[in-house]
């Protein structure tokens, strides 16, 4: 008797729990004329990674906001965002990231996708958009290994001749050499890395220790943190051994970019200059290593928005939108989704107004060049790279950032 | 006989979810919860049946998911075909569940527990860590994929659905006959009193072993799909929080129940995979900032805590369980539940 | 060999945290004998409300002589105090129903009763890293070419009269006397007009109150918190009270240094991304070749 009821009560709640995620699947339902097209977003916005996940899914989503408002696509067409997470327990995951682009390819409305925002991340889902041949555009994922050869071709196997992927920012074989540039630039030495063993993280690190080798520079020593680390006393003690003048940390600041940097004070590394890549770039740096930022320099893989002629509007309507200051990639994020509405749009006109296919949409992505956004031109070479990748370099002066300077790496 | 019809029913009707809903997300989660579904089935070895409290299990998913991932990849060249390597990897994680169980023997559960938690940081953090050979964070990629007379599987979710679905149902059935053989009946017996169980003649150290080794190689068959699906193999698919998500399956469904670990497993995987990514989607269409996907811990913790202290046979207990935890009540039914053991066995 | 000496220090003052956190557990082992999964997030409490104490005193900048005696005596004693508070409702709540439970129910239990304080946490101030006020002076002197900062002697001094004051209490009060007696037979103890509850609950506070105590000195010795501290902290404490010998107090404090130095020269001769491995490579050793610890008696298994 105990174990009907039992079973019946499972039986029960797993019926009720299939029944109420199916009725939240479903979308809420446009207005009767209208034709929806759905553009996916991928980005991790809950956990550590919110604070510079979501700025970028806002910018996607002003971008989307702003087309509608003008009927970019024609009267009779709505674009919506179809907005997913890909944090699992506060996390970037690519198992949710693969699961996240496998809804978006199930849906047949979803003509784009934008996302996502890390490297690890993309690695499974490129092989997912390159099968069903959805244009993916990344804002941030900088790792060289999604584009370039010879492991670009592994991800791509089920069509090899197709890419699907492009990316907005630069590639981390260019942040290091910039950051190796910078660095020599700026007199130093001898260099102690240190990178978070990510995939971001250890990537930048690599580039930056071989390009400051090829620059003259002296790598002390190159070390990997552990997860979950608090205490870089032992670290940093072994690192003041080696008299370095720069320490440069591969990562982000959830994986300890902040918590090093304060650190250094303690162990007598205080005069010494700190250099990172985009991942120490945020606000959350300069909340947990105090007055220890100053002396801390960094690139983004973007353009100061603040700076070029096109981004001022760009800039103001997020704030006027969005209430809150633009995040390092919302600007990037908003041409990438500037330049998929385009795309749909060409292509709906040269077919009399349809809803264009997936194929179409995803040729006209690929053949952008010069497009005009609120990062500049933008164009996309065969590999899905843009052509003319802007770096931007800062220090952090009176704990605040400064703006340095901004290197052009424009390819033919 | 009536279970086996009413269990064969139900795999029928499982099987036809891919033609009757057409939906590849749909299929792809059901899929990847079919993989947790084959874990929690071999921790249930290891927790339910012997009443070895591991607390890192994802160590064995990480050796499974890695031998697969080193033997049938660019990585080295080596191409071992995808069914053998089916073998090959739950071996392999077998023999890493002795000698990862070994230093437990003589523990007690508490001591047990933490050991195991030990060698689950330690296991992926050494895959992290020898990056000569595992591309340390960046994994292993493009890894082979399965061909079934012919037929390549790749990225449709719907074969590699059949095949964990196939998967599960030899666990089941594995698991089913080791509990009612005289191997079962000895880990309920360690289960219960080792002191006791080793004076009756019992070798507590091979039925404990036996127990890590078979849990373990559960978790290379898992391995072996999943890693085949997602095409990826990288060291933070393996921290702590899988083994305690697969461990709270346990909890919730009823430990040492097949049924129970099997449903325990799928409502969990739906939570958290499904549920609470569309209950934060819904809210937000009220334009309410609520985020229910971080509260995934905070909700594990409390079926944990609430579980133990209310129901902690889990929800469809194994009424032998149900027994032991509620050790001040006595039951005639477990006195039932014996005899039908008993008789299957002879 | 300076930087050996250096590497000591650091280990020195890394092991004292450990050491602190570790008489927490090794006195609720040694009384219920659980494992105490929770007790690594009441250390990583101590700092949020640590923090919580500082930011409503609204400090400003650095503090020296009777200022920061005081905000330092106020701080520590709210950390200790609700902190302890916690670790008495835990008890009461999770532990206390399923005493008489089998061991795998309370373990599971302690996890649970982990992950729910792991994510309230994450909740308060957040997932990521959280700054500390950096109230407490720079001040170091350099011994040689050793660099030995006021913070560090803080918090080895700190372990170590704890441990002393702890040590005094357990051996020379009536209170303590009712602890060793519940201890090492609960129903005698009882038997003798002990009342077991309050005693167990008075263990769990002042085992809280000691891991509250190290959340603020590791809020100081850092200048950061973050919620999930706790995992990887009472893991490592735990493996500290285990190579002491569990249930000894002085153990305790003797695996608290070891580990900690352990971890400094394991960074500093082999690299950063070992030291974990290291450290739980020595746990399972300890328990398997020698489960009684290094001060702990040989105990015979109980018929």
């Amino acid at each position: 008797m105990r174990r009907t009821l039992s079973l019946n009560i499972t039986a029960a709640l797993a019926a009720a729990a299939f029944a109420a995620s199916t009725a939240f699947g479903f979308a809420p339902r446009p207005a009767a004329a209208a034709t929806v097209i759905k553009i996916g977003i991928d980005l991790p916005v809950s956990g550590a990674d919110a604070s510079i996940g979501i700025p970028t899914q806002n910018g996607a989503l002003l971008a989307i906001e702003e087309a509608n408002a003008k009927h970019v696509l024609g009267a009779g067409t709505t674009l919506q965002a179809y907005a997913l997470d890909d944090a699992v327990q506060g996390k970037h995951d690519p198992a949710q990231g693969a699961q996240n682009v496998k809804t978006f390819i199930a849906d047949p409305s979803v003509l784009a996708m934008i996302g996502p925002f890390n490297s690890n991340v993309a690695v499974a889902e490129i092989p997912l958009t390159n099968d069903a041949g959805l244009v993916q555009i990344a804002a941030s994922t900088t790792n060289d290994a999604l584009t370039r050869p010879p492991n670009a071709a592994k991800l791509r196997s089920t069509h090899p001749e197709t890419n699907a992927f492009f990316r907005v920012c630069t590639v981390d074989s260019r942040q290091g050499a910039a950051g190796a540039q910078f660095a020599r630039k700026l007199g130093f030495k001898r260099a102690f890395i240190v990178d978070d063993n990510e995939t971001y993280g250890k990537g930048l690190a690599d580039v930056f220790d071989a390009q400051f080798k090829a620059l003259g520079g002296a790598v002390v020593d190159h070390e990997h943190i552990t997860s979950n680390q608090q205490d870089f006393k032992a670290l940093l003690t072994k690192a003041r051994s080696m008299t370095p003048d720069v320490v440069f940390y591969g990562g982000t600041t959830s994986t300890g970019g902040g918590v090093v940097r304060k650190q250094m004070a303690d162990v007598g590394l205080k005069g010494v200059a700190y250099m990172g890549g985009d991942g120490i770039g945020d606000d959350e740096f300069l909340k947990v290593a105090g007055t220890m930022a100053n002396g801390t320099y960094y690139s983004i893989a973007a353009p100061e928005a603040t700076r070029l002629p096109t981004a001022g509007a760009f800039v103001a309507a997020y704030k006027k939108r969005f209430n809150a200051e633009v995040g390092p990639y919302s600007a990037n994020a908003y041409a990438a989704a500037e330049i998929e509405i385009a795309a749909i749009a060409k292509a709906m006109k040269a077919d009399g107004g349809k809803v264009p296919t997936r194929a179409q949409v995803l040729k006209n992505v690929a053949a952008t060049n010069d497009f005009e956004t609120p990062i500049g031109k933008i164009g996309f070479d065969k590999y899905g790279d843009t052509t003319s990748p802007i770096l931007s370099l800062y220090e952090v002066k009176g704990e605040k950032k400064v703006f340095v300077n901004q290197i052009s790496l424009k390819t033919s | 006989m009536r279970r086996s019809l009413r269990v064969a029913a139900i795999f029928l009707a499982v099987a036809l979810i891919p033609v009757v809903d057409q939906n590849g997300a749909h299929i792809n989660f059901l899929t990847d919860a079919g993989a947790f579904v084959l874990l929690a089935l071999g921790l249930n070895i290891v927790v339910g049946f012997a009443g070895l409290l591991d607390l890192g299990y994802a160590a064995f998913f990480a050796i499974g998911s890695y031998t697969f991932a080193m033997l049938a990849s660019p990585q080295f060249g080596i191409h071992v075909p995808f069914w053998v390597m089916l073998f090959v990897a739950s071996g392999v994680a077998a023999i890493f569940g002795i000698l990862l169980g070994a230093p437990t023997l003589r523990l007690r559960g508490d001591y047990l527990a933490i050991v195991t938690l030990g060698f689950g940081e330690i296991v992926p953090q050494t895959f992290l860590n020898l990056s000569q050979w595992t591309n340390g964070p960046n994994g292993i990629g493009t890894l082979d994929q399965p061909v079934f007379f012919g037929l390549r599987f790749g990225f449709n979710p719907v074969p590699y659905f059949y095949l964990i679905l196939a998967l599960i149902a030899l666990a089941i059935w594995l698991a089913d006959n080791l509990r009612a053989s005289r191997l079962g009946r000895a880990w309920m017996a360690i289960r219960e009193d080792e002191l006791a169980a080793a004076h009756m003649g019992i070798n507590t150290t091979a039925a404990k072993l036996a127990a890590f080794a078979l849990g373990a190689s559960f978790s290379g068959l898992a391995g072996v799909a999943y890693a085949s699906k997602l095409q990826l193999v990288s060291p933070d698919q393996f921290q702590f929080n899988v083994s305690v998500f697969v461990l709270s399956m346990l909890v919730l469904g009823g430990m040492g129940n097949i049924g129970g670990v099997v449903l325990g497993s799928i409502v969990l995987s739906s939570v958290d995979r499904f549920i609470l990514p569309q209950l934060t989607n819904f809210v937000h269409g009220f334009g309410l900032n609520w985020d229910f996907t971080n509260a995934r811990f905070l909700l594990y913790g409390v079926i944990l805590v609430s579980m133990m202290l209310l129901r902690p046979e889990g929800l469809l207990p194994s009424r032998q369980r149900a027994a032991e935890l509620h050790a001040d009540r006595a039951d005639p039914a477990v006195a039932a539940q014996e005899q039908e053991l008993y008789e299957r066995a002879i | 060999m300076d930087l050996f000496l250096q590497q000591l220090v650091n280990g020195l003052s890394l092991g004292g945290i450990y050491a602190l956190i570790a008489l927490g557990y090794t006195m609720v082992y040694g009384i219920i004998e659980l494992v105490n999964f929770a007790h690594g997030d009441v250390y990583t409490l101590g700092s949020f409300f640590s923090l919580a104490v500082l930011g409503f005193i609204g400090i400003q900048g650095e503090l020296h002589g009777a200022p920061l005696v005081g905000v330092v005596a106020l701080t520590l004693v709210c950390a200790m105090l609700f902190c302890g508070l916690a670790g008495v409702a835990i008890e009461r709540f999770a532990y206390r129903p399923l005493r008489n439970a089998p061991r795998l129910a309370l373990l599971i239990t302690a996890i649970g009763v982990s992950f729910i304080l792991e994510n309230l946490m994450q909740f308060w101030r957040g997932p990521s890293p959280v700054p500390f006020p950096s109230f407490f002076p720079d001040a170091s002197i350099m011994l040689g070419g050793v660099l030995i900062e006021a913070k560090q002697v803080i918090v080895v001094f700190l372990a170590i009269v704890m441990m002393a004051a702890l040590q005094i209490f357990v051996y020379n009060t009536k209170l303590g006397k009712a602890m060793r007696a519940t201890a090492q037979d609960r129903e005698a103890a009882q038997l003798m007009g002990i009342n077991v509850n309050t005693t167990i609950a008075l263990t769990f506070l002042i085992g809280s109150a000691l891991a509250g105590a190290a959340g603020f000195v590791s809020g100081v010795y850092y200048g950061t918190t973050w919620f999930f501290n706790g995992f990887s902290a009472g893991l490592k404490a735990f493996t500290a009270a285990v190579l002491g010998g569990i249930g000894n107090l002085a153990g305790a404090m003797l695996g608290g240094f070891l580990i900690g130095l352990i971890e400094a020269f394991t960074t500093q001769f082999i690299s950063d991304q070992w030291s974990n491995v290291v450290v739980f490579s020595v746990l399972v050793l300890v328990l398997v070749f020698r489960p009684s610890g290094l001060l702990g008696e040989s105990l015979p298994n109980k018929v």
